[in-house]
């Protein structure tokens, strides 16, 4: 049938605006992926300066989450967008609530590392790698499935979640059994302990993004569903 | 093939419960059925292949570029068509529960009663408000004085103008705002008890205020008639319909919930065209 394959809006203005909303929506991923970086490697590098940038950066990200919403009330008020395009503001907006809190997450491992930084290191700061890597690794990868608009992408990442949390249950387990065995480093252990909270949390976040990247593309609402567990 | 989309149920307190469809795990009862109709005015075309089914009380948004066959579709259904000459239904049926109106054996003024409309531009008769609504009921040869009177007041209190209008029934239509005027056509529509009412653009010329009235009035109406809409305002037809159908070029491109139409809809020129990207 004859009509405009291509998808540009008639509203060049509305199509300007969505486009700005998505770049900010970016530019937060990637502060807050930096955030994150810096935190953890202050941690683990002992770096007080990387953590201190990291709690800086959380000021920034808290404005562009600010500006995302202004943007996105103001293109609701203006467009009154429906199907994809009304999805795509809606979960842009999400999106940055859930960026927003993955910084303060960063700033608070940041704050950790600072109190750990002034103690002697504690070699199980290492049960912490794997924890780290896969916490990333599920942020990265939410952001980039939302960033493509690949649901199946997005869709894989949500049983991820599970294994992060088994991971910061034995986390927990190990170092609390270290803390019977030194009581001595017990407020270090506590810290770390927070730290493993502060990741498995990172992980939640990731899982709605990646959630809210299903919506944005298929307009399904995929939270709060069982997993089957396996037999 | 066009399938009815089933629509999600919403809680009963929301607003949104305008959307909820009636019995959503029965079978859909059918008011009005369009099968296979072709449409043309002369030798030009204009409707092709549609089949639709219409549901009871409740309100369905005929949507679509201009020159797309909505009103065409529209007043096929209480046959305004035949007012002009070399308007045809070429191919098809559509059946009024189940009776075909097209049927050599139908009273159109009968059917008209039973099928009522508004159109796009208020047109209330040079008479008073009380003999407007009574009009109806006067051609159908009621002269009956107190249910004359009845039949008034329920038109004008269906159509929520009766607070605003009950002192002053002696008065000109033409005295009334636009927003009124097309509140009173309503009435009108409603005083001879129809069973569907056609609304082609009612609101077009309505400012934003006299625009809501009318919706809210089109929100409450559903629930005892059935209510086929024709808008241009995407808005409007989120807000009041229950079902949307999507017409371009003649064919009926999808039908469904509305809600459904206007969050995810299965067409991608539905999509093209609500989201504004042609049209």
């Amino acid at each position: 049938m004859a009509m405009l394959g291509e998808s540009k809006h008639t509203l060049g203005t509305f199509e300007h605006a969505l486009e700005n909303l998505r770049n900010n929506v970016m530019m937060m991923a990637s502060q807050t992926e930096r955030s994150l970086n810096r935190a953890l490697k202050g941690l683990m590098d002992r770096d007080d300066k990387l953590a201190a940038l990291a709690i800086a950066d959380d000021e920034e990200i808290d404005q562009l989450e600010k500006q995302i919403d202004k943007d996105g009330i103001e293109l609701l008020l203006r467009f009154q967008p429906v199907a994809s395009d009304l999805r795509r503001v809606v979960s842009a907006m999400k999106l940055s609530t859930n960026l927003e809190r993955m910084a303060d997450q960063a700033t608070n491992i940041a704050r950790k590392a600072r109190k750990l930084n002034k103690h002697p290191a504690l070699p199980e700061i290492l049960l912490l790698s794997p924890m780290q890597e896969h916490a990333m690794a599920m942020f990265r990868d939410s952001v980039d499935a939302y960033v493509r608009e690949d649901a199946q992408a997005a869709r894989a990442i949500i049983p991820q979640d599970d294994a992060l949390d088994k991971m910061n249950a034995q986390v927990s387990r190990q170092l609390i059994d270290r803390m019977a065995r030194d009581p001595e480093q017990l407020r270090g252990y506590i810290n770390l302990m927070f730290v493993a909270r502060h990741l498995e949390r990172v992980g939640d976040h990731a899982t709605n993004i990646a959630e809210d990247a299903v919506y944005a593309v298929a307009a399904e609402d995929i939270r709060h569903q069982q997993v089957a567990a396996p037999a | 093939m066009v399938v009815m989309e089933k629509e999600e149920i919403t809680h009963p307190a929301s607003p949104l419960e305008l959307q909820k469809p009636p019995e959503p795990e029965l079978r859909q009862p059918v008011m009005i059925n369009v099968d296979d109709v072709d449409f043309c005015y002369g030798t030009n075309q204009v409707l092709f292949d549609v089949n639709l089914e219409i549901p009871p009380r409740a309100v369905t948004a005929l949507i679509g570029p201009s020159g797309c066959g909505k009103t065409t579709l529209l007043r096929c259904f209480n046959r305004m068509n035949d007012l002009i000459d070399g308007a045809r239904i070429s191919a098809g049926s559509i059946r009024l529960e189940g009776h075909n109106i097209y049927a050599p054996d139908i009273d159109v003024v009968d059917l008209r009663r039973r099928v009522g409309m508004v159109f796009q531009k208020s047109n209330p008769f040079p008479k008073s408000i009380y003999e407007n609504v009574a009009y109806g009921l006067r051609v159908l040869g009621v002269n009956k004085k107190s249910q004359i009177n009845e039949a008034v007041e329920k038109g004008l209190r269906a159509s929520a103008l009766w607070d605003e209008v009950k002192d002053r029934l002696d008065s000109s239509a033409y005295g009334l705002s636009g927003g009124q005027q097309q509140r009173l056509c309503i009435a009108r529509a409603l005083a001879v008890e129809p069973e569907v009412i056609l609304m082609d653009e009612p609101c077009s010329a309505l400012d934003p205020i006299a625009t809501a009235k009318v919706e809210e009035l089109i929100y409450q109406l559903r629930e005892n008639f059935t209510i086929v809409i024709v808008t241009h305002n995407m808005q409007q037809a989120g807000r009041c319909s229950n079902y949307t159908a999507f017409f371009y070029l003649g064919r009926l491109i999808e039908f469904g919930a509305t809600s459904k139409i206007f969050s995810n809809p299965s067409e991608r020129q539905t999509e093209d065209y609500i989201t504004g990207r042609f049209g």
